[in-house]
């Protein structure tokens, strides 16, 4: 037979994982090839020794300590439940992951805050009585200094040299 | 009763370490022995199945339960098996693939069937080449053991071996065949086995 290296490697296939046609031209092929009926009887005989061996293998290690040494292996807060905070960052990370106007409000806070104080502490022309009350800021000095003043505190920034 | 695999999943991820522990019970000797037959050698198996295992401990909120656990567990396995031994893989590939006239005659045909007897199951070569057959897996190159012990061992399909190890239908076939050729081989040769006149030995191939 000329077409074994065609059909010897297709022996050994389970049902319906060669095509019809694949089936088809193999068991032709296989009547009238004493090679490939040679092949597919040492396919039988060995069938299943491979696992045999290998379970064999597997038994006769001792697995006494295998679980304990894998258990030791995952971290400790591993174990909480699925979905569970893990710590405060991680608390923090699952709230604004659920909650994302959240978060954007939270991430914004800061430069909304900043962008309030410059309207209503630095706007020109703006009415007295809108202005901050109470607190007055010089700010050509450097070091502070504060006056307690019928009108409240007044912040003085001094130079360092005194001038 | 024995709790099943998808349960011990589903309590494992709520935090029950014992639930954990009892698939690691479970499954461990098996998956050893998967690690075995690839990476051939039993304290790297051994470091490998903790691997799996670990691995498998990481991802449980990723197993979607479409495929059994077990499955799934054998799959981890297997690809930090084949990255285990990565560097062994040198074989040119048309050493592992092309099915020709040399490959064909490789070994002799139906002699390993014939010795076996009609009920290989009860045959006392059976036990004896079994104990030889660690052996001679061993002696496989990484890409034959790989795909010998993810067929026989794991039962994949054609389709499955096609899609784990990235090659075509037809390659697996070719594959599978030499892998077997050669471990048939080794295992006439621990047998005291040789080709008789007669009997087949493949170089009917090669006549017109």
């Amino acid at each position: 037979m000329k077409d074994c290296a065609t059909y010897a490697p297709m022996i050994g296939a389970r049902p319906g994982e060669l095509t019809p046609d694949e089936e088809a031209r193999l068991h032709e092929h296989l009547a009238g090839c004493d090679a490939c009926q040679g092949r597919l009887a040492d396919l039988e005989a060995t069938g299943g020794m491979l696992v045999e061996a290998l379970s064999r293998a597997a038994s006769r290690r001792d697995f006494a300590t295998f679980a304990d040494e894998v258990m030791a292996r995952i971290p400790a807060n591993a174990w909480k439940p699925e979905g569970a905070p893990k710590g405060v960052l991680e608390s923090l990370k699952a709230f604004f992951g659920r909650h994302r106007v959240l978060a954007i409000a939270s991430a914004l806070a800061p430069a909304l805050a900043a962008a309030a104080l410059y309207l209503f502490i630095d706007r020109p022309g703006m009415p007295a009585e809108t202005a901050l009350p109470g607190v007055e800021v010089a700010s050509e000095t450097l070091e502070p200094i504060v006056l307690d003043t019928s009108d409240g505190p007044i912040i003085l920034m001094s130079d360092s040299d005194g001038t | 009763m024995e709790v099943d695999d998808l349960a011990l999943v589903e309590k494992a991820r709520s935090g029950d370490a014992d639930a954990f522990r009892t698939l690691v019970v479970r499954y461990q000797r098996k998956v050893f022995a998967v690690a075995l037959g690839i990476v051939k050698d039993p304290d790297l198996a051994w470091d490998v199945a903790q691997d799996a295992f670990v691995r498998v401990h990481q991802h449980l909120a990723d197993f979607k339960g479409e495929s059994a656990f077990s499955t799934w567990l054998f799959r981890i396995a297997t690809h930090i098996s084949i990255d285990a031994i990565r560097k062994e893989r040198s074989s040119k590939k048309d050493d592992i693939d092309q099915v020709d006239e040399a490959a064909l005659s490789e070994g002799a045909s139906g002699i390993l069937g014939t010795a076996l007897g009609s009920n290989p199951q009860e045959s006392v070569l059976r036990k004896e080449l079994v104990e030889k057959m660690t052996a001679a897996l061993a002696e496989l190159p990484p890409a034959h053991r790989t795909i010998l012990v993810l067929r026989e061992v794991e039962g994949l399909s054609y389709e499955e071996l096609s899609e784990q190890l990235g090659i075509p239908k037809g390659t697996v076939m070719s594959r599978l065949f030499h892998a077997r050729k050669k471990m048939q081989a080794l295992l006439q040769g621990y047998a005291g086995l040789s080709a008789r006149p007669g009997r087949s030995t493949g170089r009917e191939d090669a006549e017109p």
